[in-house]
């Protein structure tokens, strides 16, 4: 069964169409890359995936893992393995990084009927999601996103994934305002937590991404629509041509 | 003066002036027509209030008075003494709480007890003093004077907890003066925890000598009608005063807080936090008031005052006020009332967090901003606890 199936998807913002009739179908493992220039409907399809009540879906289906995710509120997808790490993490002043994994993670946990996690479990997770995704310890006791650079929200994005397992992972934009060194780590973390079993959509304006995570297939989005889909070749005629061929149509 | 005639004094003074009304500047959002109508008893009993001793010395008042038996205050290192403040003869009493409103002019005239903590040169408590004043006599006042006076490079922390019995009504009226010597080190806490039918008020002053630090943290969660006056006079260089507070309100409660903070001499920092949560036909004032003088060079003051509302009844008054007759100063100030931030509810649902959940970790996130400030941790754990227990009966 695929792990993510969008069939003739549509969606707006503010009753503005974006998405217009997209398809994709990511099977486990594989890693899809969709590129397209500003304007394309690059985060709006990472929104509407996830949840986000301000993007409408007008029609279509997505079903994730074979089920319909229409019915499912933002925390439901998250809970049943779909996971955007955002293009701009949202700052929370108040809560330390630490508090807000341990719900998140016993959130899942509860929904997948497995036990809590106690505080000394928790502590051992914590541990060995640090050698998979490189953060330093302060940005755990930190208020969650507070003040860190664009580099450490990003990187703790991939390391929120990590502690999470999700079935699939949406990368909205995350090479954005990255430099080589944070952009090295932050794909090396999702290198690391790619298995026969995950998925991923990596969602990008620039080809340089693509160099560290290797994709599978490299779809381009254009006005809403996917106007080619290719092997990792085409982001390289892509980063060659640009995208104005395609937006000149 | 001696402490007869001023006392005397702010008798007379209270006498002539009354309470203040809604047509003085200090007093517009704030009606204390209800304290000024009351008859207040000033019969007395002992109390059966329970509370939880935070540190090692406790100094605990019954309606108003020092009950020696409930206190532990006896085993205390050298240079630091504690006790009743009717034991004490110092001068400065009554120097920097010269206001004259009817609250500081009737405490000064008619306070029945209170605590004093003097701290010579150099002397440290590592424990903190934790003053609890227990309220359980329908209709009385309670007039409280406090006064700390730490000594050169002198440390202390001081916890003051009010506690009143559910359904009583009463009138707090306190004054707490602080004196700072240089480089002393004074951290205030004060947990207000009184009755949802009394009337609180509190005047705290404090004067700060060169590199003096005092911090003070105001949390509120009850009285119908309150107010907390808080003045720092920065009167030596390099000090650094911070005012932190929290107030977390429902019904019909309604809070005031009034900030004065006074540089007077160069390189001075003040620091103001304050938060609130509002609920239902709750009422906040805010009036934070930075006066930067002529000779304060180099000031770097900040204020801050966020509210959350919870209801469409709630309302906030929030008056940044800088005044500033020096040109090499950094000031900044900001005041924001609104409701919870969307784009991070979404976040946290992002992350399987159900927005219910969400909604309670950002409500409580909004408030912890302050504590994060808090440097004695059991008065912290204490203050969460209570904080997350008045959230969890709000039903965010």
């Amino acid at each position: 069964m695929p792990l993510l199936e969008i069939k003739d998807l549509h969606a707006s913002v503010a009753d503005k169409p974006i998405i217009k009739g997209l398809n994709l179908t990511i099977n486990p493992g594989e890693v899809h890359a969709i590129m397209g220039p500003n304007g394309a409907g690059k985060s709006t399809l990472s929104n509407v995936l996830a949840g986000n009540e301000a993007y409408q879906k007008t029609s279509g289906q997505v079903l994730l893992d074979g089920v319909d995710i229409d019915d499912l509120t933002a925390h439901e997808r998250a809970r049943a393995g779909m996971f955007l790490a955002f293009q701009y993490p949202v700052e929370i002043p108040g809560i330390s990084n630490m508090y807000f994994l341990k719900a998140a993670v016993n959130a899942v946990r509860e929904y997948q009927g497995k036990e809590q996690l106690d505080a000394m479990d928790f502590l051992d997770l914590v541990e060995e999601k640090k050698k998979v995704v490189k953060i330093r310890g302060d940005l755990l006791e930190r208020a969650v996103n507070s003040g860190f650079s664009g580099g450490e929200k990003k990187r703790n994005e991939i390391f929120q994934m990590a502690m999470l397992e999700p079935k699939l992972g949406i990368l909205d934009e995350t090479d954005s305002g990255l430099d080589i060194d944070a952009l090295r780590v932050v794909s090396d973390g999702v290198n690391a937590l790619r298995s026969p079993e995950r998925g991923f959509l990596v969602i990008t304006h620039y080809q340089r991404l693509l160099d560290y995570i290797v994709s599978d297939f490299v779809h381009v989005l254009v006005d809403g629509q996917i106007v080619k889909s290719g092997d990792k070749s085409l982001a390289l005629e892509l980063e060659n041509d640009g995208y104005a061929s395609w937006v000149g149509e | 003066m001696d402490l007869a005639s001023l006392r005397k004094k702010a008798e007379a003074g209270f006498k002539a002036v009354g309470f203040p009304s809604t047509k003085e500047e200090l007093w517009r959002f704030t009606d204390v027509s209800r304290v000024a109508a009351s008859d207040f008893s000033s019969e007395w009993k002992s109390s059966d209030l329970a509370f939880e001793a935070l540190d090692k010395i406790t100094v605990v008042f019954e309606n108003g008075r020092l009950s020696r038996e409930k206190s532990n205050f006896d085993a205390l290192p050298q240079g630091v003494c504690i006790g009743s403040i009717l034991d004490l003869a110092d001068s400065r009493i009554g120097t920097l709480a010269d206001a004259e409103n009817a609250f500081v002019t009737s405490n000064t005239a008619y306070f029945s007890d209170g605590y004093f903590i003097e701290l010579t040169e150099g002397a440290k408590l590592d424990a903190a003093v934790h003053v609890v004043y227990l309220a359980d006599v329908e209709g009385a006042a309670f007039h409280l004077r406090n006064f700390i006076a730490a000594g050169a490079e002198a440390e202390v922390t001081v916890i003051e907890e009010y506690i009143g019995e559910a359904g009583r009504k009463y009138w707090t009226n306190a004054v707490t003066e602080v004196f700072a010597a240089d480089r002393a080190v004074v951290d205030h806490y004060k947990i207000q925890r009184e009755s949802a039918e009394a009337f609180h008020f509190q005047t705290l002053e404090s004067q700060l000598g060169a590199g003096a630090q005092f911090s003070t943290h105001a949390v509120t969660f009850g009285s119908a009608l309150g107010r907390n006056d808080i003045r720092g006079r920065l009167t030596g260089e390099d000090g650094e005063a911070a005012c932190n507070g929290l107030y977390l309100l429902k019904d019909r409660q309604l809070f005031d807080t009034h900030i004065f903070m006074d540089h007077a001499v160069p390189q001075c920092r003040s620091h103001q936090l304050y938060k609130g949560i509002l609920d239902e036909k709750s009422r906040a004032v805010f009036c934070g008031r930075i006066l930067v003088q002529q000779d304060a060079q180099q000031t770097d003051a900040v204020q801050n005052n966020g509210n959350l509302l919870l209801s469409r009844a709630a309302k906030v008054n929030t008056l940044p006020q800088l005044e500033i007759y020096a040109d090499d100063v950094k000031c900044t100030h900001g005041a924001t009332v609104g409701e919870l931030d969307e784009e991070a509810l979404y976040y946290l649902q992002t992350r399987g967090i159900d927005p219910r959940k969400g909604h309670a970790m950002l409500v409580f996130a909004f408030a912890n901003e302050v504590l994060d400030s808090v440097k004695c941790t059991a008065a912290k754990t204490y203050i969460e606890t209570l904080v997350q227990d008045w959230l969890d009966k709000v039903d965010v």
